[in-house]
């Protein structure tokens, strides 16, 4: 809706939901190997968190076409003690 | 609980984990696993907690969990779609200014949106109205960005909200947005985040609500938005 409006938008959503998510023709998704409810990261994973955060931003710069959807890389983890 | 639901069987047990008796939001896709596969799940889980009593290792649990959720919700197989809309950034991103909205379920301490005109809900009351809240239209929650974090709620019966409570990034990560914008890695955060419950009437989002934020973020003069379906 954003998008359609002239707002570029990019979504961070688990893995869980991608088969929903591509469904609904994303613009931009950043897929994270994460549970329900730590989309992001695991509580106090700060590292993490930004390099989750990084990778989306990066693809409202780096995509050129609907429904480019993009797996951050790696397992999910808590943070290190 | 439907008739054909024998008290005692394991059906009813596999369906008590989705807003039933042992509700656990983290496994309520158990309700829809067949017998074999909720059989499978809690074997496996078994199992593997024997090898983490040896060595203390928790990670094989987490995958575990984590392994089955994707299955559990892998329900649609093709991934072929039609072109939705498009719109590139206009500006670097180290000039933009972008907006953050998460379906989180989150808002700041005092201005709690009293969901139904019940005052200070509690998320096991969230999950027992699930059915409420789905019926219901969405309303946003405005937090300003780097709100300390003792100062944030999450509430939502879709979810398990405990990461959400203990560390509010891990789902609506303002403050994480607030220092990358410092770092240069964008522009700026818009001073404003928001929140809602996304577990609401979609037809209402999507007919009348969702216009309304829309025109909301078009005033807020953004270059983009950061967008978290919880």
């Amino acid at each position: 809706m954003l998008e359609a409006a002239g707002i570029p938008t990019v979504i961070i959503g688990i893995q869980a939901f991608r088969p929903r998510l591509a469904a609904m023709t994303p613009p931009r998704a950043l897929i994270t190997p994460h549970p329900m409810g730590r989309t992001i990261g695991a509580p106090g994973d700060r590292e993490r968190q930004r390099q989750v955060v990084l990778a989306a931003l990066d693809l409202l710069e780096t995509a050129d076409h609907a429904g480019t959807i993009v797996e951050f890389p790696g397992t999910y983890r808590v943070r290190p003690s | 609980m439907s008739d054909d639901i024998q008290p005692g069987s394991f059906e009813e047990f596999k369906k008590s984990f989705s807003y039933g008796a042992r509700n656990d939001l983290n496994f309520k896709f158990l309700a829809g696993l067949s017998d074999e596969d909720a059989a499978a799940f809690f074997q496996e889980l078994l199992w593997k907690l024997g090898d983490t009593l040896d060595d203390g290792n928790a990670a094989r649990l987490i995958e575990h969990a984590y392994a089955w959720q994707v299955h559990a919700y892998d329900s649609v197989s093709s991934t072929t779609y039609d072109e939705g809309p498009f719109t590139p950034l206009r500006k670097p991103l180290a000039e933009s200014r972008i907006a953050l909205l998460a379906s989180s379920g989150q808002f700041i301490a005092g201005d709690d949106p009293r969901p139904f005109g019940v005052e200070d809900m509690c998320q096991e009351e969230a999950c027992e109205r699930i059915m409420d809240f789905i019926r219901s239209e969405p309303r946003l929650s405005t937090i300003p960005a780097g709100t300390p974090s003792d100062q944030l709620r999450a509430r939502h019966g879709g979810y398990d909200v405990r990461a959400a409570q203990a560390d509010p990034n891990t789902v609506l990560p303002h403050e994480i947005m607030l220092e990358l914008a410092d770092e240069g890695h964008f522009g700026k955060l818009a001073p404003d985040v928001y929140s809602f419950v996304g577990a609401c009437s979609q037809r209402r989002l999507l007919k009348e609500t969702g216009p309304q934020w829309v025109k909301l973020f078009q005033e807020m003069a953004i270059d983009a938005a950061v967008l978290v379906p919880v």
